[in-house]
């Protein structure tokens, strides 16, 4: 704790300990997306404090989903949370907070992705993609002992496809999205979403028909 | 419907030049067979043809894993969160500029406060008032004209809120009363005077 | 015959009265890098060009002591029932009294309130039932 040296002759007792910043109120977790953007863009910490927490899970997925394990998910989302904050005041709000949100992690996702394979030599590749592959998502504790083979099955296959069809993939099989939200996400036409979800459907439907 | 639909960029890598995906040799469209098969509307042809029926059995072959994954729901862990806000209110402590400070009128120094927690006290008052709800609120220097100077009134300041209301209340007593409690906030909670108010209602809403 | 004595009174002496007598006003909730401190366990990294080792400065005052005169800042948290303004005043009274009780030294508080917390922490709650008592070192 702080050192509080001669501190104890020059005056009484000191106050209790600083308590914890109360965190938002009941009535600011209730409020809608745009009203906490525009607070937010105005410095409100606890309103953006409440849009992170709301949306923090389905980024995650998002995430974990198209980089393939826990800890490179946790560093997207967290660096995207925190673009976020940084760019809210260019949010326009012509589409949903999460539409925009899902671009950021999207964006970032790809770019590890890119990076990655980039500084990674083929060499490298081969050493660390076993441990990798073995341990799908580490650190998820549902994970931790995939009994559903199916599942880790898609899993594997879902980490061969080329990174912008598992994003269309992910984004409309996993998540729900429409072809017009997953284009502005992705910065495709629809046209090319739904070539690239084709392409990524064939592709796992025949790694999965081999399996089967 | 997605049969024959256009390509508007032409874009190489939509496929075929009449925008469909992959004809299968009935002439129909792999991805709309797809589409078809995991949404349940397989169409009499489709049903019986067999290039359509392969093209449909990947589609509800990879359909019950597909699920399955869409039904987890990993969720990430709170130091995460935790990490986000410690570096935003590291970022927002560190740069307390002077633009983000309104000044008080203390006799016994310079004193300022921060107008974000300025804002979210007079919104706070807003959100307490039944069937409103206050979005944005900036806070301004009165008199802040040309020069920008206010020598006058140096602590005045003139706030301009937007404000979402419930279907139904009476927009024009309501929007008095959030100006009335505006201007009693500033005196009362912050020791700020507020010159004027401007409300905006931007939208309505529904009881749920 | 006695030697003349020079007591010098360094920065952080002050910065250190002001800091503890601040935090005793009430409706201080805190000194903001305490608050800091405890959200982000960031000791002393917001105060940029100040030594890691000046605890004091992490204690949420910052002084700077020139020529018999102390120019003290602080930052801090409040809660709604406290009137900025006037909270404002009131600690700057006590802080500049007890730094000139303490050293001699006449002082410059500025106050920089960087929060409102509009649910007060379970300690301030029976304070603010009851505003109106003058806080000490008010006058």
């Amino acid at each position: 704790m702080r050192t509080r040296g001669a501190r104890e002759d020059v005056c009484p007792p000191p106050v209790p300990a600083a308590p914890q910043e109360p965190g938002p109120l009941p009535a600011e977790r209730e409020l809608d997306d745009t009203t906490l953007v525009v607070r937010a863009r105005e410095g409100d910490v606890r309103a953006f404090s409440v849009l992170a927490q709301r949306h923090q899970a389905a980024l995650y997925r998002l995430a974990l989903r198209l980089v393939g394990n826990a800890a490179d998910a946790e560093d997207a989302l967290q660096e995207s949370l925190l673009d976020a904050w940084r760019r809210l005041d260019r949010f326009r709000g012509d589409s949903a907070f999460t539409t925009w949100a899902y671009r950021i992690v999207t964006n970032r996702c790809l770019d590890l992705l890119r990076r990655r394979r980039a500084t990674v030599s083929v060499e490298q590749v081969a050493e660390v993609a076993p441990e990798r592959l073995a341990a799908p998502e580490a650190g998820a504790p549902e994970h931790a002992a995939e009994v559903d083979a199916g599942l880790a099955a898609l899993r594997a296959a879902l980490r061969t496809l080329p990174d912008d069809q598992r994003a269309c993939f992910v984004l409309r099989e996993l998540e729900g999205l429409g072809y017009a939200e997953i284009a502005e996400i992705t910065g495709a036409s629809e046209t090319a979403v739904r070539g690239r979800l084709h392409r990524a459907r064939r592709g796992l439907a025949e790694v999965m028909r081999s399996w089967r | 419907m997605e049969v024959g639909r256009t390509v508007p960029d032409g874009r190489a890598e939509a496929g075929p030049e009449d925008g469909r995906l992959e004809p299968l040799a009935c002439g129909r469209d792999a991805a709309d067979v797809w589409d078809h098969a995991v949404g349940g509307t397989l169409d009499a042809h489709e049903r019986d043809c067999p290039h359509c029926r392969a093209a449909a059995a990947d589609a509800l072959g990879l359909d019950d894993v597909v699920h399955r994954m869409a039904a987890e729901r990993p969720v990430p862990p709170p130091s995460v969160l935790d990490g986000v806000m410690r570096a935003v209110i590291d970022t927002v402590t560190a740069e307390l500029r002077p633009q983000d400070l309104v000044p008080l009128d203390s006799p016994a120094g310079p004193a300022r406060l921060s107008r974000p927690a300025a804002a979210r006290v007079l919104r706070h008052v807003v959100d307490g008032m039944d069937g409103m709800r206050a979005r944005s609120c900036r806070i301004e220097p009165a008199g802040s004209g040309a020069g920008g100077t206010n020598g006058a009134d140096p602590f005045g300041v003139t706030v301009a809120m937007s404000v979402t209301a419930r279907f139904g209340v009476d927009l024009a007593s309501v929007t008095a009363r959030v100006r009335q409690m505006v201007v009693a906030a500033g005196e009362q909670a912050l020791g700020m005077p507020v010159r004027s108010v401007d409300i905006a209602v931007v939208d309505l809403w529904d009881e749920p | 015959m006695t030697p003349p004595v020079r007591l010098t009174v360094g920065d952080a002496v002050v910065a250190r009265i002001a800091a503890a007598t601040a935090r005793e006003v009430p409706g201080v909730v805190a000194l903001r890098p305490d608050l800091a401190q405890t959200l982000l366990g960031l000791a002393g990294s917001l105060l940029g060009d100040r030594p890691a080792g000046d605890a004091l400065s992490a204690a949420g005052a910052s002084a700077a002591v020139q020529q018999g005169r102390a120019e003290v800042a602080l930052t801090l948290v409040t809660t709604l029932g406290h009137n900025t303004r006037d909270l404002s005043a009131t600690v700057q009274r006590a802080v500049a009294a007890r730094v000139r009780a303490e050293t001699g030294l006449d002082a410059v508080v500025s106050v920089t309130i960087a929060d409102v917390l509009l649910d007060a922490p379970q300690a301030e709650r029976e304070s603010t039932q009851s505003p109106q008592v003058p806080p000490p070192g008010s006058r």
